[in-house]
């Protein structure tokens, strides 16, 4: 009907979007290759299964050029509503990668198929620059497929041309629904050779289909699920890698580690040349500073905070840094650009520093990963020269050719000098030496290094009211989480709300009475929070009794193996560490202890707890370590974390009871 | 300011704006090399006491708009005060490529010491959206050495699209604190222009003013926007001068003569889609039976329409699928029947006639969902009223009924038309009306469980959840479209967070999602592992088995907005739990009761045949708190969790009950 409120005010992106997903009607009917999935059987699902994948192939050709060709194509039978996300297909792009061809379809469960193609799809980047992003040329397309409702088979054919860095392909055969089958084709020009790697799959043979033509086969793969504190996707699901090598004669391109190294040395070239406004300031920065290791720390401070993070990335840029003396003019750069002024700028005091390409999530690359480019960050190794000790240069190894170095990321304005951040350690990077490449493994710091070490004083009366003060002193990940989380606090009203949370878990009912920081702005210092806490009914009055809980304040507790599935992966840690609490409440008087909670100690290995309450004069004192060693915990040991986790949750919630003795 | 995406009117020949252009040289704002001068106190300083731990705050703004052009120039000067700050370095400006431009962009840093880094980086045109005649892009650049304490500034010109023009916006409320802001429009003379500013202007701040044709505005230290949990809508509170374009020269000023005029419009289109009376008469003979009482007629109606398919409630479909669907533009009562289906609106009109045409006194009635924001009528903006409800006289009483919304029951609206100003129609335009807020008690969560206490503490058995009224409708609409697994994972993930502490929760039997009944009755086995605590030989229970819900709620001790809930409620939890043989209560909690006009919470335990018995209940009747009640509102939460804290000690019967 001809609404009279006609007059819209905008129209919002959701709308455009639901308009892209409309489409001109085309008569062509779905391919045979998914008319063929009509009648195929379903993989072995459970009942929360939204879909799966019937069939998956991909196709890769070589083309003249070391142009690679890939064909993939994908059919999927919809099996509930929340399957919908199905039918929109994504295929992200980059500088060296055109789409030639995108077509998607529909088998309905009654009527004509539909089809739809690149015309009806939409193109975004990444939109926003929160994290420093300004320009990449990454892009997404999106095509929304018509009809995906549950009983319909939606399926799309890509393909797409590249001309890789690396060649290389990478089949990721697993999902996070069944697979029923999937299909990887190579077809090589003659003269090229492949290798394969399997990752987290049993390798299959190939079957040779045609000159020099092969085929891969996998069949029922169970899908991947999702689950909280799990190994990087890259580190569980099933992929082959297809390392390609040209014929003899011709540039072999990457095939190890110290190939890809010598090939990001050239990308560098050049890059580390300090200009005369570099050499002015490494200058004025150091000259005051009394020792070798007071310089490096003064340029390190430098740029990993006044050389703000923007990264524009655009083709080769993605990997290439800027020029030390661009960055430095401009004062802002990524990770790779603040990575080369810095080296540069050490050169300048003689301290000689070499490029480590990581991956922010460990396990994405391990110590058999073959060569590829599935890195995102960029940090610093810094060779030590002789006589450099210090006990805070913790983030270092011995290398049998560079002597002691020290890893450093100058992206991370919250870890200081000489520590790395939990996720990074432990973790495989590829460092860049005059030699080429070299996989190794980052530091693992000790647990000691990332702590939350709580003391409280505190007084309880005969209403069950407690009161007092408590300290908390955080280093490591701890103390940059808590200066990250007082960043955003853009109210002055926002900045007490680390500390409200924490009561928060701890108390229905509490009034912070005061709180202030120490070293907010100090990275290199620990962060400490003090603060004053009254607790109205903290103790439980039960006739005679009172009940009070001597674990005042905090969780090491956890939820994460609660789960109805049993666990499918490994558990990751986000770093180590080591924690204590001391709480102290003097006791109302008139009142004694009738019971006190058992003392607890487990010692899985991978982790410690400690507790224990007693009585010291008229002061219930409560005292815990908690220790997380491994990183990893392997799902064959989860159930053990899981009731170390209950053991920990029962202490927690364990009370003293006391008695009251005079009236 | 922001000009919509879609042009209001399509404009007039460029030719007759050009006698227009000369007039509007003179409010162009300060260009080329005439950069404002920055004052030694802007270097120096590094806080601004009225917006403490700002990470930047803009010093200066000014939009200058001239929709005879049409075009914008925008002018930016942001004091860079904290390490987070120094991300407004970092520029976007988004444009339709297709039909706009940027222009003329510069840009530079003062640093500290006052020296100058101008900008002369690249400008790159980022591509956000690009689809079948959409360009969506953005230009986007990075200034140089952005410091803590430095001043960035920048200016840009916009063109907007020739040949249209736009409803716009001054926002004077952005995401960082203004100090001052200078702003103009120069409307396009051959249409009448409306403005307002519906969430108030800044204090201090004097409303628009016309002078020359051109509409002006200066503010002084308008606050940083920030968001928090239970807000209002965030146009109720985010300060700016709407400005919106009407067909015509001359602006209807009388909000009373607009809506007349408005009403009998609307009243007509009603009359058009109902006038069938022959048809409307045959098909009701076939709903009702004569001797009907009229509720019963209004009953029968109300559910067969209902029946009907609501295409507005839908999954939204592709273009293929609709010209597939062969769903025909609907424009009677008769069609609509005939084809089975209607949008909400279509469905309502349907009601409407059959109701009229029992013999039910019935009026239509439009009203402005308060989702989004608060109809203000002398906004004068018909696209506030976008939904429309009837109302009914039955047995002398007035009852309001939503038949386009699936499973509203009978009488009860959805929760966004509750409470709002509505049109009611009529021949001569129409009546105001405010629809009713249902009471908390007609909204209900009912929790019944019979659980029995292991000795390590378990507690394990059966929960039975009633949800009544708006609780169960907005819980069916939200899961309209779903599976039977997905709408038990969402019943069950509901008392996961009613219980605050890990469970285990298997939904057993099969709620009834397709009724507009008033209840949905979900049935649950539950196990809550360690849900008593151990204290020596004893075990502690707290009462508030169900007070997840409370238990993190306003633990924020600073508020700067006021708080909105969708609805009142009550919720009420009886919980037996039989005891362990042997086992004994050894006590119970005082009964707690917190009681005030409009919250209420009661709770109390027993011991009751040998198991304990725990009655909690909570009745929130609120739905808009202004910030000064924010601390009662936040004591009386307070006050919930620590009476839901209290424990009860129960012990094997050789253990000495406390006295």
């Amino acid at each position: 009907m001809p609404a009279p409120w006609f007059v819209r005010s905008m129209c919002s992106l959701l709308t455009v979007c639901n308009l892209i997903g409309g489409s001109v009607a085309l008569a062509a009917d779905a391919p045979s290759w998914m008319h063929a999935q009509v009648a195929a059987p379903l993989p072995a699902h459970d009942e929360k299964t939204t879909a799966v994948l019937l069939y998956s192939e991909r196709v890769l050709t070589i083309l003249p050029d070391k142009q690679i060709r890939r064909l993939t194509r994908k059919a999927f039978r919809i099996l509930r509503p929340d399957g919908a996300g199905r039918g929109v297909v994504r295929v992200d792009l980059d500088g060296q990668t055109r789409v030639i061809g995108l077509r998607a379809w529909c088998i309905p469960t009654a009527g004509k198929d539909y089809a739809v193609n690149e015309k009806d799809a939409l193109e975004s980047s990444v939109i926003g620059v929160e994290n420093g992003e300004l320009m990449s040329d990454i892009r997404t397309r999106l095509l929304r497929i018509p009809a995906t409702v549950p009983g319909s088979i939606v399926g799309y054919e890509v393909e797409e041309e590249q001309k890789p860095y690396v060649m290389a392909d990478e089949w990721e055969f697993q999902d996070t629904v069944p697979v029923r089958e999937a299909r990887y084709t190579l077809q090589l020009p003659s003269g090229w050779a492949y290798k394969t790697t399997w990752l987290n799959h049993a390798e299959q043979a190939p079957t040779a289909t045609g000159n020099n033509q092969w085929q891969w086969v996998v069949s029922d793969v169970a899908a991947a699920r999702v689950e909280q504190n799990m190994p990087p996707w890259r580190g569980v699901t099933g992929r082959m890698i297809v390392a390609l090598s040209p014929p003899d004669g011709q540039e072999p391109g990457i095939q190890s580690w110290r190939q890809m190294g010598e090939w990001y040395l050239n990308l560098t070239r050049g890059r580390r040349d300090a200009s005369p406004e570099i050499k002015q300031k490494v200058v004025a920065l150091t000259s005051s500073a009394p020792t070798l290791l007071a310089k490096v720390q003064a340029l390190a401070s430098f740029v990993q905070n006044d050389i703000r993070y923007v990264a524009i990335e655009l083709g080769l840029g993605g990997y290439q840094p800027h020029p030390a003396a661009e960055v430095f003019a401009h004062r802002f750069g990524d990770c790779k650009d603040k990575v080369t002024l810095l080296s540069t700028m050490l050169k300048e005091i003689g301290v000689d520093s070499y490029y480590v390409i990581v991956n922010t999530e460990r396990g994405s690359i391990t110590a058999t990963t073959p060569p590829n480019l599935a890195f995102n960050h960029a940090i610093l190794a810094i060779a030590l020269p002789g006589g450099l000790e210090d006990p805070t240069l913790l983030a270092r190894e011995s290398h049998p050719k560079l002597g002691r170095i020290l890893f450093f990321d100058p992206t991370d304005s919250l870890t200081p000098f000489g520590r790395l951040a939990g996720p990074l350690q432990a973790s495989y990077g590829m460092l860049v030496t005059a030699d080429g490449g070299e996989l190794v493994e980052l530091p693992h710091l000790p647990a000691a290094s990332n702590a939350v070490n709580r003391t409280a004083a505190l007084t309880l009366d005969e209403q069950g009211t407690l009161r007092g003060d408590v300290h908390e002193v955080r280093l490591g990940d701890e103390a940059a989480a808590e200066r990250y989380a007082l960043r955003f606090a853009t109210q002055e009203t926002d900045q007490i709300k680390p500390v409200e949370a924490v009561a928060a878990a701890a108390f229905g009912t509490f009034l912070i009475l005061k709180a202030s920081t120490v070293n907010a702005r100090l990275p290199e210092q620990p962060f400490e929070w003090k603060y004053t806490v009254e607790v109205e009914g903290y103790a439980k009055l039960a006739g005679n009794l009172l009940l009070v809980r001597p674990r005042v304040l905090g969780s090491k507790s956890s939820g994460l193996l609660e789960t109805p599935e049993p666990r499918q992966y490994a558990i990751e840690f986000e770093g180590p560490e080591s924690d204590t609490d001391v709480f102290e409440i003097a006791l109302p008087p008139g009142y004694e202890v009738d019971e006190l909670p058992p003392p607890v100690s487990v010692d899985d290995g991978f982790a410690s707890y400690r507790s224990k309450s007693e009585l010291v004069g008229r002061t219930l004192r409560y005292t815990r370590s908690f220790a997380i060693q491994d990183l990893s915990v392997p799902v064959s040991k989860a159930e053990e974390l899981k009731q170390f986790y209950r053991i920990i949750n029962d202490d927690e919630r364990n009370s003293a009871v006391l008695r009251r003795v005079s009236p | 300011m922001t000009g919509a995406s879609q042009p209001v009117f399509r404009r007039a020949s460029v030719l007759r704006c050009l006698g227009v252009l000369a007039a509007c040289t003179a409010v162009l704002p300060v260009r080329a090399a005439d950069w404002l001068p920055v004052g030694p106190d802007d270097l120096r300083m590094n806080s601004e006491p009225k917006a403490p731990a700002a990470p930047a705050i803009y010093l200066y703004r000014q939009v200058d708009r001239d929709d005879n052009v049409p075009d914008e120039t925008y002018y930016a000067r942001i004091k860079i005060l904290t390490d987070e700050g120094r991300k407004y370095g970092d520029v976007e400006i988004p444009f339709e490529k297709n039909n706009e431009s940027i222009r003329d962009i510069e840009a530079r840093t003062i640093r500290p010491d006052g020296s100058i880094a101008t900008f002369d980086g690249t400008i790159y045109e980022k591509p956000i959206l690009q689809t079948r005649g959409v360009k969506l892009l953005a230009k986007a650049f990075t200034l140089p050495d952005v410091q803590v304490g430095s001043i960035i500034e920048y200016r840009y010109r916009h063109r907007l699209a020739r040949g249209f023009v736009f409803n716009s916006h001054w926002i004077l409320s952005e995401d960082l604190f203004t100090r001052y802001a200078k702003f103009s429009l120069d409307p396009y003379r051959s249409f009448a222009l409306r403005f307002s500013w519906p969430a108030g202007l800044p204090e201090g701040t004097e409303p628009p003013k016309t002078a020359h044709g051109a509409i002006r505005l200066e503010t002084h230290d308008v606050p940083a926007f920030v968001t928090e949990e239970f807000m209002p809508p965030v146009d109720e509170l985010k300060q700016r001068v709407d400005f919106i374009y009407v067909a015509g020269t001359t602006v209807e000023k009388d909000p009373a003569d607009f809506w007349k005029k408005f009403g009998k419009q609307c009243y007509g289109l009603a009359r058009d889609f109902t006038d069938r009376p022959r048809y409307v008469a045959q098909t009701v003979a076939q709903l009702v039976a004569p001797g009907d009482s009229a509720e019963l007629k209004a009953r029968k109606i109300y559910a067969r329409v209902q029946q009907l398919r609501n295409t507005s409630y839908e999954r939204p479909k592709t273009e293929q699928e609709l010209e597939r669907d062969e769903q025909k533009v609907v424009k009677n009562v008769e069609q609509l029947w005939a084809q089975g289906s209607g949008d909400h609106l279509q469905i309502t009109w349907t009601f409407l006639a059959l109701a009229r045409a029992a013999g039910i006194e019935a009026d239509p009635v439009l009203v402005a969902p308060r989702n989004l924001h608060f109809f203000n009528p002398g906004m004068m903006n018909p696209a506030d009223l976008s939904a429309v409800i009837v109302v009914v006289k039955l047995d002398g009483q007035e009852l309001y009924l939503d038949p386009g919304t699936p499973f509203a029951p009978f009488g009860m609206l959805p929760w966004n038309k509750t409470r709002v100003a509505g049109l009611r129609l009529d021949k001569g335009g129409g009546s105001w009306v405010t629809t009713p807020l249902p009471a908390a008690a007609q909204s209900r969560i009912v929790r019944k469980a019979d659980l029995h206490l292991t000795a390590n503490g378990t507690l394990a058995g059966k929960v039975t959840v009633t949800y009544t009224g708006l609780e169960a409708l907005t819980r069916r609409l939200e899961e309209r479209g779903e599976d039977d697994t997905e709408r038990k994972q969402f019943l069950e993930y509901e008392l996961q967070s009613d219980v605050p502490t890990g469970i285990d929760v298997v939904l057993t039997n099969t709620p009834d999602w397709s009724s507009s009944e008033p209840t949905l009755t979900a049935v649950y086995d539950l196990t809550v592992p360690g849900w008593a605590a151990a204290a020596g030989q004893r075990q502690l229970l707290a009462v508030g088995l169900f007070g997840g819900g409370e238990k993190h709620t306003f633990e924020h001790a600073a508020r700067i907005h006021p708080l909105y809930f969708s609805f009142p409620y009550e919720s009420e939890d009886d919980v037996t739990i039989g005891l362990p043989a042997g086992w004994l209560v050894n006590s119970v909690p005082q009964p707690q009761s917190v009681a005030g006009s409009t919250l209420r919470y009661d709770m109390a335990a027993e011991k009751r045949n040998g198991a304990l018995h725990v009655k909690r209940e909570l009745a929130f009747n609120l739905s808009y708190v202004e910030v000064k009640y924010y601390r009662p509102l936040r004591d009386f939460f307070r006050a919930v969790r620590t009476a839901d804290e209290e424990q009860v000690v129960v012990a094997p019967g050789r253990i000495q009950a406390p006295h």
